[in-house]
């Protein structure tokens, strides 16, 4: 799931440092976010629009981080006003409701111990691109400034 | 990019196999999450119109209960419902009212079927309740009203009489939420057209009554515990319009005459 490649340039102290940054944002967000899943998206999103006219790797890791952020934002969500009709309305606690909210902690989990992962790499100048989310910001994410 | 698309598809794949493996699993039994059986409803039910079958006089007239179970049954057996999932009481009694309780009772006040112009007006309360009936929405209430905890416990006979007489007062003269009113009133309008039955007099009656909702309110309970009935007549008809038929009456004019009759004895 997870891949180690070599990025195009090898990144300097500062930029190592920012995206890995971005990680620990979005890690803080997440843990935020298990409750209040938009948390997950502007933390992220405001960390990604300071660092865009950053350098490439820093803008290749923060955008990383926001696009996984995406995912849990939509299973979080809906999650959360699953439980938020719970509470106020005349839905009820099902085996579907428990099961999807533990599917939703499993992947919020997984995502989790990624994150602190790709920090600890990334920290260390070592570019991980992850499955699938590697290949989209493969795709968004320009060398050109 | 077709490689991230697919990527992409297996994680949402990967989400939805685990959501459905994990469903596979009773939870709630194996969490021991407190949840109504029917077997509680069956008390609960139980429980409830035993305190109305105390307080009230039940009306076991033969003509009565045969003229009225001959609409419910008419309305049960268009609309594949389970005849024998509805018991209908009548009580004597003058308030203007008809209430569901757990596990199908369905409760007529005598009251309701006198000030009832036609038989379609008291088709439509009674569709209306079954209605409340068929969706659940009596536990729901109880559970949202009083909690989980306590219903449980009167089955078991750990709550004091007085709990259940005022949780039994509850159900016949409270309104349930908006949303369930509405819900319970487009689904009696459905139950009327197929059970070839104008749902316009239900409307009307809604109508009527709400004129008298300034009127002194002594007996009609119905409409006390179902707020806006002029809104609710007007989205009434408003459903009805698209849903033309030919009607048809259950009862002859004369045996609803007579059945009027014996209730003003």
């Amino acid at each position: 799931m997870i891949n180690v490649t070599k990025f195009i340039y090898s990144p300097g102290e500062h930029e190592t440092e920012k995206a890995s940054n971005s990680y620990l944002m979005s890690l803080i967000a997440l843990i935020v976010g298990l409750s209040l899943p938009i948390i997950n998206l502007i933390a992220t999103l405001i960390f990604y629009l300071g660092n865009r006219k950053g350098t490439y790797f820093v803008r290749w890791h923060c955008t990383q981080a926001l696009l996984s952020q995406l995912s849990m934002l939509f299973i979080n969500s809906f999650g959360f006003w699953w439980t938020i009709s719970i509470i106020f309305t005349d839905e009820t606690i099902s085996n579907k409701y428990i099961s999807y909210i533990i599917a939703a902690l499993i992947f919020n989990l997984s995502e989790f111990i990624a994150t602190i992962y790709t920090a600890i790499q990334t920290r260390k100048g070592i570019h991980v691109e992850w499955w699938f989310y590697g290949n989209l910001t493969n795709l968004i994410c320009s060398s050109k400034s | 990019m077709k490689k991230t698309i697919i990527q992409g598809l297996a994680i949402i794949a990967l989400f939805f196999t685990t959501w459905f493996f994990l469903i596979q699993i009773d939870w709630i039994k194996f969490l021991k999450i407190q949840k109504i059986t029917d077997k509680t409803e069956e008390k609960l039910g139980e429980l409830f119109w035993s305190i109305f079958q105390k307080s009230e006089k039940e009306n076991k007239n033969p003509f009565v209960v045969n003229s009225v179970d001959s609409i419910v049954t008419k309305i049960c057996s268009a609309n594949k419902i389970d005849r024998k999932l509805i018991n209908v009481h009548i009580l004597n009694k003058d308030d203007i009212n008809a209430f569901a309780l757990p596990n199908g009772h369905l409760i007529i006040y005598s009251g309701l079927i006198v000030n009832s112009d036609n038989q379609e007006e008291l088709s439509g309360v009674i569709c209306h309740e079954i209605a409340h009936i068929k969706l659940n929405h009596v536990t729901k209430k109880l559970v949202k009203e009083i909690g989980l905890s306590t219903l449980i416990s009167m089955t078991t006979g750990n709550t004091g009489s007085e709990v259940i007489k005022k949780t039994a007062k509850m159900l016949s003269s409270s309104a349930f939420d908006r949303s369930l009113e509405k819900e319970a009133d487009i689904k009696a309008v459905d139950y009327l057209v197929k059970a070839k039955i104008n749902p316009e007099p239900f409307a009307n009656f809604l109508f009527k009554l709400s004129d008298k909702e300034n009127e002194s309110t002594k007996y009609l309970t119905w409409v006390s515990t179902h707020p806006d009935s002029k809104a609710r007549a007007e989205y009434i008809i408003e459903y009805s319009r698209n849903k033309k038929g030919i009607y048809e009456i259950i009862l002859t004019n004369d045996t609803w005459e007579n059945l009027k009759n014996k209730l003003q004895d």
